[in-house]
C-alpha cells in the first residue's frame, strides 16, 4: 500500500468508528446523578474492613486479584526489558564518564534526595489512609534514586543503585503478593482472603493486609522501576556499538 | 483440595514459579534453571487435571472472599478449565523441548527466559479461567507482555524485533479500543463480572452503545485470534520468534481469542439487550469463511516453514471461529476437541521445523530440499503431524472437525466444504514441505525473479553448538504431542466431557445462577453427542485424500500458476497486502473494526 492509499483508508474507518462510538457515548447515563451502582456497594465493602481510602480497598482488597495480575504484567516487562536489553554479542561495554555539573545542581540533588525519598515512604505506608499507595509511592522512590543522574552524573547514580539487590527485591515482592494471597487459602478462607487484624478505622495499621500488599507492590515498583531504567540507561549511556553501519541499517 | 482454591492456584503456581527462577536463576546452574521450570510447570499440569475432573459443571471460587456483586469470581467450566489444561501441557512440553535445546542467556540473565514462560502461562490461565471482564483484560496483558518480550527474543538480528514491535503495538492499539469498550459496558450497567454484566445489559434495549461496547471488546479478542483482517501481526512474530514460543502462540495463544469471543457473547450478549443471535451469527461466520480462506490461500504460498504454519493456524482460528459463532452445543463440542488437537499437533509441528533449525540453520522448503534425509523419523513424524492436521482419522483433529463440520452443515449446508478445503489445503502445504525437505522428493523448485519471498534462508540456528547430537526430548516431545492428539480422537471419555462443557458453556442461564448465587446448578441443557460418525470419518479422509493429492501434484509439477493466471495475479496482490508495514496493520484493523460496527448496527 502507498502511504496515500494508507492514509485515506485509515481516515475513512477512524470517521466511521469516531460516528459510532460517538452515537454510543450519547447513550450513556447522564453526569451527577445519584445513582453510583459500583461506587455503593464499595464504600461500604471498604468500610467494613476499616480501609479509609476506598480506591486503595477496591484495589488491593475488594479487586485485589487485578492488581496481583498487573504488578505481574509490571515484573513481566522488567523481566522482558532484561531479556532484550541484555548485551548483545557485538556491544562493547564503555565505562560513563564523571561529568561536570554546576555546584547549585549538585545541591539541589543532595537536599532533594533523601526528602524525596521520604516521601515515597509516606505514600506507600499512607496508601490505605489517603490518596496514594504502592504503584504511585514507588514511583515517586525510583524518581529520587534518579535525582542523582540529573544533578551529578551517571557514575553517581550506579554508585546508589545496587541493581543485583534490586531484581531480587523486585522478584520477592511480586512473590509476596502471591504468597500473602496463599495465606488466606491457608488460613482455611479464599485466596487473597485477609488474614490479618483489621485494625482501628483511620490509624495506619487498619485495613488487615491492604498496607501490607501496598508495601509489597511499593517495593516492586520501585526497584522494578529503577532496574527498567537501569536496562534502557546502560543501553543508552555505556553499550556502544563497534560497526554502526551493520545494525543501522534495514 | 476443593475447585475453590485449585481456580486461584492455578494462576499462583506459574507466577510463583517465575518469581524463584527470576531470584535463583543467577545461582543455579541451567539444569538447576530447568528442574525448577519443570516442576512448575509439572505442578500447573497437576493443579488443572484436578480442576478438570473435580470442577463439575462450573467450579466458582469468589476471590477474598467477596461475592461476584464487588469483588472478583473465578469461574470455569470444562470448556475453560481444558483450555487452561492445555495450556498447561503444552507449557510442560515447551519446557522440557527446551532443555537441552535453546542458547538461553548465562550470568545475572539466567533463568529469564523460563520465568518469562511462566508469566506467559499464568496470563493465559487466568484469563481462561477469570469470570470477570476487567479481569480478563488484565491477563490479557499479562501474556502480551510475555508474548512480546519471547517474540523479540533473539536479539542480534533486527527481524525479531520488528516482529515483536508489530505484534506489540498492534495487540496495545486492540486492548485500548477494548478497554473503552468495558468502559462503555461499566457505564450502563455498573459492573464487571461477566454474568452480572449480562443480567445488567437485558434492562435496556439493544441500542449503539452495546454494539460499539460489543465490537470494542471483540476487537482485541479478535487481533489475539488472528481473525482476516486482524491477522497481520501473526505471521511476521512467528516467523522470527524462538521455536518453543511459537508452539504456545500457535498452540494456545491465538485459540484463546476465539474462547474469549464465545465466553464473552454468551455470558454479556446473548441475551436480551445483548447481541441477537443471527446478527453475531452471521458476521462471525463470515469473518471465519473468510479467515479460513485468506489463511488457507496464504499458507499455500509460503516457502518459510514457519510462516506456513503460522498461516495455516490463521485458517485453523477461521474454521474455530465458525464452529464457536454457531452458537450451538453441537459447534462449541466440535470446537473445543478440535482446539485441543490442533494445539498438540500444530506445536509438534513447530517443534519438529526447530529440529531443522537446529540441524541446518535454515526453515526454507525450497533450500532444504531432500537435504534431510538422514532424519527419517523426524521425517515420518512431520508426515504425521501434516495428515493429523488435514483431520485424517483416528486424530482428535479428524473428529473435532468431523463435528464442527456436523454442526454447520445444520446451519449451512455448504459450510463443510469450507472446513474440508481449508484444512486439505493448510496439510497439503505442510506436507508438500515435508515431501521435499524429507525425502527430496520432485524437481528443487526455482525462484523466480522479481518475487517478493520470504524464504527462510540465512535464520541463526537457536544454540551454538552444531556438531552435538540430535537431543532426545526434541524428537520424543513432539512424538507425545501427536500421541496425545491421536489419544483426543480415540478416547470418547475427553470428548464426552467437552461435550457436557459445551453443554455449559452455551447455557448462560445456569452460569449466571452459579456464579450470582454461589450455587453450582446442574446444566439442564441436552448434551451433544460427540462421537465419530460415518459422515464424519468419510469427510475426514476426503480431506487426507485431497491434501495428499495436492501435496504430490505439487511436489511433482510446481505448486504455482503461471505467472500469467488470473489467480496468480489475485494471490500476488493478497500477498503484497502483508507488507510488514506496521501502519498497515493499523489501518487494516481500524477498517476491520469500522466493518464490524456497520455489520452489527445495521442487523440489530
Amino acid at each position: 500500500m502507498t502511504a496515500r492509499t494508507r492514509l485515506i483508508m485509515f481516515l475513512a474507518a477512524a470517521a466511521v468508528i469516531a460516528g459510532f462510538f460517538a452515537a454510543a457515548c450519547s447513550r450513556l447515563p447522564p453526569f451527577g446523578t445519584p445513582d453510583h451502582p459500583y461506587a455503593a456497594r464499595a464504600v461500604a465493602a471498604a468500610l467494613a474492613h476499616r480501609t479509609a481510602n476506598t480506591v486503595a480497598s477496591v484495589n488491593f482488597d475488594i479487586r485485589a486479584f487485578d492488581t496481583l495480575g498487573e504488578e505481574s504484567i509490571l515484573f513481566g516487562t522488567v523481566l522482558g526489558a532484561t531479556l532484550l536489553l541484555r548485551r548483545a554479542r557485538d556491544e562493547r561495554h564503555r565505562r560513563a564518564e564523571a561529568e561536570r555539573v554546576m555546584p547549585t545542581t549538585r545541591l539541589f540533588g543532595t537536599l532533594l534526595l533523601p526528602v524525596t525519598l521520604v516521601v515515597g515512604v509516606y505514600i506507600v505506608a499512607h496508601g490505605q489512609l489517603s490518596p496514594g499507595g504502592g504503584f504511585q509511592g514507588g514511583v515517586v522512590l525510583a524518581t529520587a534514586l534518579h535525582l542523582a543522574y540529573v544533578a551529578a552524573d551517571y557514575r553517581a547514580l550506579k554508585r546508589l543503585r545496587p541493581l543485583t539487590f534490586l531484581d531480587v527485591a523486585d522478584s520477592l515482592a511480586a512473590a509476596s503478593f502471591t504468597l500473602v494471597g496463599l495465606a488466606g487459602l491457608v488460613a482455611g478462607g479464599a485466596f487473597l482472603e485477609n488474614v490479618l487484624p483489621l485494625g482501628t478505622f483511620n490509624q495506619i495499621t487498619s485495613g488487615g493486609t491492604v498496607p501490607v500488599l501496598n508495601a509489597a507492590v511499593g517495593i516492586e515498583v520501585a526497584s522494578g522501576l529503577i532496574a527498567l531504567l537501569a536496562h534502557f540507561l546502560d543501553q543508552a549511556v555505556e553499550l556502544t556499538d563497534p560497526d554502526q553501519h551493520e545494525t543501522g541499517g534495514d | 483440595m476443593g475447585p475453590a482454591a485449585l481456580l486461584p492456584l492455578a494462576v499462583a503456581i506459574p507466577l510463583l514459579g517465575s518469581a524463584l527462577l527470576a531470584v535463583t536463576g543467577r545461582l543455579l546452574s541451567r539444569v538447576g534453571c530447568d528442574i525448577v521450570a519443570t516442576a512448575a510447570a509439572t505442578a500447573e499440569v497437576v493443579c488443572l487435571a484436578l480442576l478438570w475432573t473435580r470442577g463439575g459443571h462450573l467450579a466458582t471460587a469468589e476471590l477474598g472472599g467477596w461475592p461476584a456483586r464487588v469483588g472478583i469470581v473465578l469461574a470455569a467450566d470444562p470448556i475453560g478449565a481444558g483450555l487452561a489444561l492445555l495450556v498447561a501441557v503444552l507449557v510442560l512440553a515447551v519446557v522440557v523441548y527446551s532443555w537441552r535445546y535453546f542458547d538461553e542467556p548465562r550470568g545475572q540473565h539466567a533463568g529469564v527466559f523460563p520465568a518469562l514462560i511462566l508469566l506467559f502461562e499464568a496470563g493465559m490461565a487466568g484469563f481462561a479461567l477469570t469470570g470477570d471482564l476487567f479481569n480478563a483484560f488484565v491477563f490479557f496483558e499479562l501474556m502480551g507482555a510475555a508474548a512480546y518480550a519471547l517474540t523479540g527474543y533473539r536479539i542480534e538480528d533486527p527481524r525479531p524485533l520488528q516482529g515483536a514491535l508489530a505484534f506489540g503495538v498492534v495487540t496495545s492499539f486492540a486492548a485500548y479500543c477494548s478497554l473503552l469498550g468495558i468502559g462503555l459496558l461499566y457505564a450502563r450497567t455498573g459492573e464487571l463480572n461477566l454474568a452480572r454484566l449480562g443480567r445488567g445489559l437485558a434492562g435496556h434495549p439493544t441500542d449503539l452503545l452495546t454494539v460499539v461496547g460489543f465490537v470494542l471488546i471483540a476487537t482485541a479478542l479478535l487481533v489475539k485470534a488472528a481473525a482476516v483482517p486482524f491477522h497481520f501481526w501473526l505471521p511476521d512474530a512467528h516467523a522470527v520468534a524462538p521455536t518453543p514460543v511459537c508452539m504456545l502462540m500457535s498452540g494456545a495463544m491465538v485459540e484463546l481469542g476465539a474462547y474469549g469471543i464465545g465466553r464473552v457473547y454468551w455470558t454479556v450478549f446473548s441475551g436480551p439487550g445483548g447481541i441477537p443471535h443471527g446478527a453475531f451469527r452471521t458476521t462471525f461466520v463470515t469473518l471465519g469463511v473468510l479467515t479460513a480462506l485468506v489463511g488457507a490461500v496464504m499458507c499455500w504460498q509460503q516457502r518459510h516453514l514457519k510462516r506456513l504454519l503460522a498461516f495455516s493456524t490463521v485458517s485453523h482460528v477461521g474454521l474455530f471461529l465458525i464452529g464457536v459463532a454457531l452458537l450451538t452445543p453441537d459447534g462449541a463440542t466440535g470446537t473445543a476437541l478440535y482446539v485441543a488437537a490442533h494445539g498438540c499437533v500444530k506445536a509438534a509441528l513447530f517443534a519438529l521445523s526447530g529440529v531443522l533449525l537446529d540441524r541446518y540453520g535454515s526453515v526454507d522448503e525450497h533450500g532444504l530440499h531432500g537435504r534431510a534425509r538422514a532424519l527419517r523419523p523426524v521425517g515420518l513424524l512431520f508426515a504425521a503431524g501434516a495428515l493429523a492436521l488435514t483431520g485424517l482419522p483416528p486424530f482428535g483433529t479428524g473428529l473435532g472437525k468431523a463435528l464442527s463440520e456436523d454442526a454447520a452443515g445444520h446451519w449451512q449446508p455448504w459450510l463443510p466444504a469450507m472446513f474440508v478445503a481449508a484444512s486439505a489445503v493448510t496439510g497439503a502445504a505442510v506436507l508438500r514441505a515435508g515431501l521435499r525437505i524429507f525425502w527430496g522428493l520432485g524437481p528443487v523448485p526455482r525462484g523466480r525473479p522479481g518475487e517478493e519471498e520470504t524464504s527462510g534462508e540465512g535464520e541463526e540456528p537457536e544454540i551454538r553448538s552444531p556438531r552435538r547430537t540430535l537431543p532426545p526430548t526434541m524428537v520424543l516431545v513432539p512424538a507425545v504431542l501427536l500421541a496425545l492428539a491421536l489419544a483426543l480422537g480415540c478416547l470418547p471419555a475427553v470428548a464426552g466431557a467437552l461435550a457436557r462443557g459445551a453443554a455449559a458453556f452455551t447455557d448462560p442461564a445456569s452460569y449466571r445462577a452459579a456464579v450470582i448465587t454461589g450455587r453450582s446448578a446442574s446444566s439442564g441443557a441436552h448434551e451433544p453427542a460427540a462421537g465419530w460418525t460415518t459422515a464424519g470419518v468419510l469427510l475426514g479422509l476426503l480431506s487426507a485424500g485431497l491434501a495428499t493429492a495436492l501435496a504430490a501434484t505439487a511436489v511433482r509439477y510446481g505448486s504455482q500458476p503461471p505467472r500469467w493466471h488470473p489467480a496468480a495475479r489475485a494471490v500476488r496482490t493478497l500477498r503484497r497486502l502483508h507488507s510488514g508495514h506496521l501502519g498497515d496493520y493499523l489501518a487494516w484493523l481500524a477498517l476491520g473494526v469500522a466493518v464490524l460496527c456497520a455489520m452489527l448496527a445495521a442487523q440489530t
